[in-house]
């Protein structure tokens, strides 16, 4: 099938060796995601406690480094509640189609590989593969896609609870997720223009040790990206969804014992996936120097390692510094802000790219796009402001 | 393979019309949506695939649970009211009527669907590469036309949804309780003096709305 | 650099902006009255109108040097074709807008409705129609026909505070939702049999020497998807509620442009697209013809409000215009010519109808039969023109529709086959019919007495003065001079196509 043509390893016969190598990458895929899940709960736990100069986890394991795990069993262990009002199977359906997305996510992850001269192709037992579970040409569009499919956990874990704060909780989340993924989706396009491809591999190999789409890109995006990845992701400053002072726990608020556990699992895991994401398309990926030959393909796992926790910490120091914004701040942010500049950015980047290809004059086009911006710009303000006035002056009408 | 995705879809698709929770059915047709995408990959369409997904999947069926949920119409449906006297027998005969049909085509067809793909050749590089070639070759005029439409489309639902502070009060409910009896005594009155006929089936379609909308004002209240 | 490479790869198509000005120039006012509203907020509303007219104008200007120009232009692979046929139309669909925003002018700014907006809209559904008379093939004509269907749908329910507006948006809306639907359902199945979206592969492919069960349906669900556009029995049950419900200019809207943009559709597949396949469309077109004139006439005659009577009586009036198109496969481009001049006739005398509807209501406030008693005592300027309209519509010459209706019946006759001369004495005898209900509202206003005898005189404001002297006008040339009109309509499908 051509979906996996991309990779050397399908490229030729598929036999049983080569099944068992797949097999194998599914499974350090997937163990990577559940242990790097457990420490990422840990390391957050750490370091807000000591932002907070508290000391955080202790008892279980060296440095509380356990802790994470033991929750997991207690958690296990306590006993499955579904409230009377709840929708039985849809409350039953909400987790699973929160987790199995977060986890198909994590696939189209390159972690490691040399593209320095080897174009990513590492050897596996003897067969030459890509350092990562797929390739598919849509690529990225398979994280959108996924994005969109795991709004459904929320919404229905709010809806099916049968109560008032999940609900109000669930309609938040979603729309905030829907409202951000504007923004997300018109980043990602600016990615697809410099890069030219969908693929997550190809994206990573058209960039370079230290040639990053952050730079091509101007930055703008990801930063665009950024912000309203943890809003997708309902992380502080924007976790309406579960403000305790307002809607006790969120959508998952009537979930007790392993349903929350899986919530709670794929709320992690969505934020290592997304960090992924912008380690792949902004900072390169796996891409880095290789200063020992005895174990190059050591360095790229590194550098992608490195680049990973860099920007989980970010994600963390976020949490721990940032006050919760108001929902219609949320809103403004995300439709007033966030979606024209990304919007403005993209068709910026277009031009540049025509400018390339007809040999225009760079100065000119640069000068013609700051122009536009500017008048589009104070003209958008200008309704805002407008809008605004109208609605005060109907207010005090009456 | 068509098959497991044709069994998806299908019965998805009965799901939708089933389901007696609106929400269920909604859920059936995310159902039904996934499968299409699958029949996509089958095609080689991997694009159109993820495309189905993120719009339809990720866009217009929250926009539907949405809705539902904010009305406060995510009950199940009482089915012993029946707006219109004999609607659902009428209904009932032409459905299978309208199944009939189809399924006379079907078998008459002298193509017999299997998931094969189409005879119009295979696609180029990729289906990405063809699409864009589409859109942005031969369809271009009408590609930004569907631009023009879908701005003007929001323009015209912002300002048929917008309430200035100055608008008198909205439509009382109970204006709707009223059409609906003005109406059915309209239509009474012709089905007596003329005895009924063809300006009665008129009639019948307008108390159709007005008795729908009377339903949906009890069941917020 | 993958981009580079496909950017080589991709070929531009070529563009002739000359033959797509009309749309852009519309488009471009469309969107400049929305953006003013922005901007200047209240302060626009004092010329907003005006402005919406200057573009009509404007894209006049194009369609008129492409009309000079004459030669047929063809762009994107045949998917877009600018020939007689089109300019005509477009010119039609262009001046019966115009004569909307006259129309409206009054009637919206006297009752606090949006403004800016409706315009906006207004000006881009007629691009819709514009659009629609050159598509040729299956995503453009859809695309336009969604394009000029949407804004519509909103801009009936725009007096949003009445419960009746609100009824016809709705009834509208759903009913046109359904109908699309189901057409796209046959579009799809002829794409599958064609593989073309093209209106002329589709031609080809459909046209072979048998027919065979696939394409039956398709072209059935297609024709029935344009029949509830164009309001053919038994498609028509949105229509009179709608028409009731919308604002009255809205009304006009819909029964002429809306209407005559369905037909443009329809003519553009049936000649082009099924042409060869008379054996399906031919007894399906003939059955919506017969049975519309019959039960919209039959209907017409027992209504008590003058627009529900204009709505059923545009029912028949569809049902004329389909009745060329169910001969169509004998004789060829003269059904085209036969419902063209039918629909250009049409457009003014119905459009002039509504426009004293529309002075008379402003006095009266209401549109029942009975407030029109004695409308010559107070408004004789007024009712002359409405007897004219009236006339002209039941095809009493000197007046327009005359000619409209011989140019059908000579066509049905014409085919020289049993079907199409049993069709042509339906159309004879449902004229007749007509001419009762047509004659009952003329009596009306000539004979009877004005309701408490309030005899006060209509003030009619100088949009609407513009509007009816534009429409009565044609209506009278038309008919004094049918060689005008059938000077314009003398346009063809077939042979620009060489289907």
């Amino acid at each position: 099938m051509s979906v996996f043509a991309v990779d050397p390893l399908l490229a030729g016969e598929v036999g049983l060796e080569v099944l068992a190598v797949v097999l194998f990458k599914v499974l350090v895929v997937f163990v990577l995601l559940i242990v790097s899940v457990m420490l990422m709960i840990w390391a957050e736990r750490k370091i807000i406690s000591d932002m907070q100069n508290r000391i955080g986890p202790t008892r279980a394991g060296p440095w509380g480094i356990l802790q994470t795990l033991a929750d997991g069993l207690k958690l296990i262990f306590k006993e499955d509640l579904i409230p009377d009002n709840a929708n039985r199977t849809v409350f039953k359906l909400a987790p699973l189609l929160t987790l199995v997305p977060a986890f198909l996510t994590f696939s189209i992850i390159p972690l490691g590989g040399d593209f320095t001269d080897k174009d990513g192709v590492i050897s596996l037992f003897g067969n030459d593969t890509y350092l990562q579970l797929a390739d598919p040409p849509i690529g990225l569009l398979l994280f959108l896609a996924m994005s969109s499919v795991a709004v459904y956990g929320i919404m229905l874990a709010g809806w099916s609870s049968g109560s008032k704060y999940p609900l109000l909780g669930s309609v938040r989340a979603t729309s905030q997720m829907i409202s951000y993924e504007a923004a997300l989706g018109l980043t990602v396009a600016a990615v697809f223009l410099q890069s030219g491809s969908f693929s997550t591999h190809t994206i990573v190999s058209e960039q370079s040790v230290w040639q990053w789409n952050m730079w091509f890109t101007g930055f703008v995006p990801m930063a665009i990206f950024m912000i309203a990845a943890t809003a997708e992701l309902n992380r502080p400053p924007f976790d309406l969804v579960e403000a305790e002072q307002e809607l006790v726990g969120g959508f998952h608020t009537e979930y007790s014992s392993i349903r929350f556990a899986l919530f709670y699992l794929a709320e992690f895991m969505n934020t290592i996936t997304i960090s992924a994401i912008v380690v792949t398309i902004f900072l390169g990926g796996p891409n880095g120097p290789i200063f020992i030959d005895a174990v190059a393909w050591l360095w790229p796992i590194l550098w992608f390692t490195v680049k990973l926790f860099a920007l989980l910490f970010t994600f963390i120091w976020m949490r721990a510094t940032l006050p919760r914004f108001r929902y219609d701040q949320l809103m403004d942010l995300g439709w007033k802000v966030l979606t024209p500049v990304a919007l403005g950015w993209l068709l910026f980047l277009g031009a540049r790219d025509v400018a390339n290809d007809r040999g225009w004059n760079p100065v000119l086009v640069v000068g013609v796009a700051v122009t536009a911006f500017a008048v589009f710009g104070a003209l958008l303000l200008r309704a805002v402001r407008m809008g605004k006035q109208v609605r005060e002056l109907e207010e005090m009408r009456g | 393979m068509f098959i497991a995705a044709a069994l998806i879809i299908l019965s998805g698709a009965m799901g939708v019309i089933v389901a007696r929770n609106p929400v269920h059915s909604a859920l059936f047709l995310v159902q039904t949506l996934f499968g299409v995408a699958a029949l996509f990959v089958l095609q080689e369409a991997h694009f159109l695939a993820a495309v189905q997904v993120i719009v339809y999947a990720g866009a217009i069926v929250i926009l539907f649970l949405f809705v539902i949920m904010l009305l406060g119409v995510d009950k199940v449906e009482d089915l012993n009211v029946e707006p219109i006297a004999g609607q659902r027998p009428l209904a009932v005969v032409i459905g299978a009527a309208g199944i009939g049909l189809m399924l006379t085509v079907l078998v008459i067809a002298t193509d017999v669907i299997s998931g094969a793909h189409s005879s119009t050749g295979p696609l180029g590089e990729s289906d990405i590469d063809e699409i864009a070639k589409s859109i942005f070759g031969d369809y271009v005029f009408a590609f930004q036309l569907t631009g023009v439409l879908l701005t003007i489309a929001v323009v015209g639902a912002v300002v048929l949804a917008r309430r200035a502070a100055t608008d008198p009060e909205p439509i009382p409910e109970s204006a709707y309780d009223e059409l609906v009896a003005a109406q059915i005594a309209a239509r009474e009155s012709t089905l007596t003096a003329e005895g009924g006929d063809g300006t009665a089936q008129d009639g019948e379609e307008t108390t159709d709305d007005g008795e729908d909308s009377a339903d949906d004002g009890e069941a917020e209240t | 650099m993958i981009a580079q490479v496909l950017a080589q790869a991709f070929e531009s198509p070529t563009i002739d902006y000359h033959a797509l000005a009309p749309e852009i120039v519309l488009v471009s006012f469309a969107a400049l009255l929305i953006l003013l509203d922005v901007v200047l907020l209240e302060k626009g509303r004092t010329f907003i109108s005006a402005l919406a007219g200057i573009g009509l104008l404007a894209t006049m200007l194009p369609i008129l040097t492409l009309a000079i120009d004459g030669t047929d232009r063809v762009m994107f692979g045949g998917a877009y074709v600018v020939d007689d046929f089109s300019l005509v139309m477009k010119a039609m669909f262009v001046l019966s807008g115009y004569v909307v925003v006259l129309l409206s002018t009054n009637y919206i700014a006297e009752g606090d409705y949006w403004e800016n907006e409706y315009y906006g809209l207004l000006l881009a559904s007629l691009t819709g129609m514009v659009m629609i008379s050159s598509a040729r093939d299956l995503i453009s004509i859809f695309v336009a026909l969604e394009l000029l269907s949407i804004p519509v749908y909103m801009m009936a329910t725009w007096r949003k505070r009445d419960i009746r507006s609100n009824e016809a948006g709705l009834k509208y809306y759903l009913m046109g939702v359904f109908a699309s639907a189901v057409m796209l359902y046959g579009m799809s199945m002829l794409y599958g049999t064609a593989g073309s979206t093209l209106l002329v592969d589709i031609g080809e492919a459909v046209g072979g020497e048998e027919t065979t069960s696939i394409v039956t349906l398709a072209v059935i669900f297609t024709i029935i998807g344009f029949a509830f556009k164009v309001s053919a029995v038994p498609f028509h049950y949105w229509a009179p509620d709608t028409y009731e419900g919308a604002p009255t200019p809205v009304t006009a809207y819909l029964s002429v442009a809306s209407k005559a943009a369905g037909f443009v559709a329809l003519l553009q597949l049936v000649m082009v697209g099924f042409y060869a396949r008379d054996d399906v469309y031919e007894p399906v077109l003939w059955i919506l013809a017969a049975a519309s004139m019959t039960v919209g006439n039959l209907l017409a005659l027992r209504q008590e409000n003058v627009v529900r009577m204009m709505a059923y009586s545009g029912v028949a009036q569809a049902g004329f215009m389909l009745a060329p198109l169910a001969v169509a496969g004998k004789i060829g481009d003269d059904a085209v010519v036969a419902t063209v001049t039918y629909l250009l006739i049409y457009a003014a005398m119905n459009l002039g109808a509504f426009a004293v509807i529309i002075a008379l209501a402003r006095k009266t406030g209401s549109a029942t039969l009975d407030s029109f008693n004695g409308a010559f005592h107070y408004a004789p300027g007024l009712t002359v023109v409405m007897t004219m309209f009236l006339f002209s519509l039941a095809g009493i010459p000197p007046f327009g529709g005359w000619f409209a209706k011989f140019a059908v019946l000579a066509a049905l006759i014409d085919a020289n086959t049993a079907a199409g001369v049993v069709l042509a004495v339906v159309a004879a005898v449902n004229s007749v019919i007509a001419l009762y209900y047509y004659g009952g509202l003329a009596r009306r206003m000539w004979a009877e007495e004005a309701p408490d005898g309030d005899l006060t005189p209509v003030r009619v404001p100088v949009s609407l003065v513009a509007a009816l002297g534009l429409a009565a006008g044609l209506t009278l040339l038309f008919g004094v001079f049918p060689n005008l009109v059938s000077e314009v309509s003398d346009v063809s499908l077939i042979s620009t196509l060489g289907g």
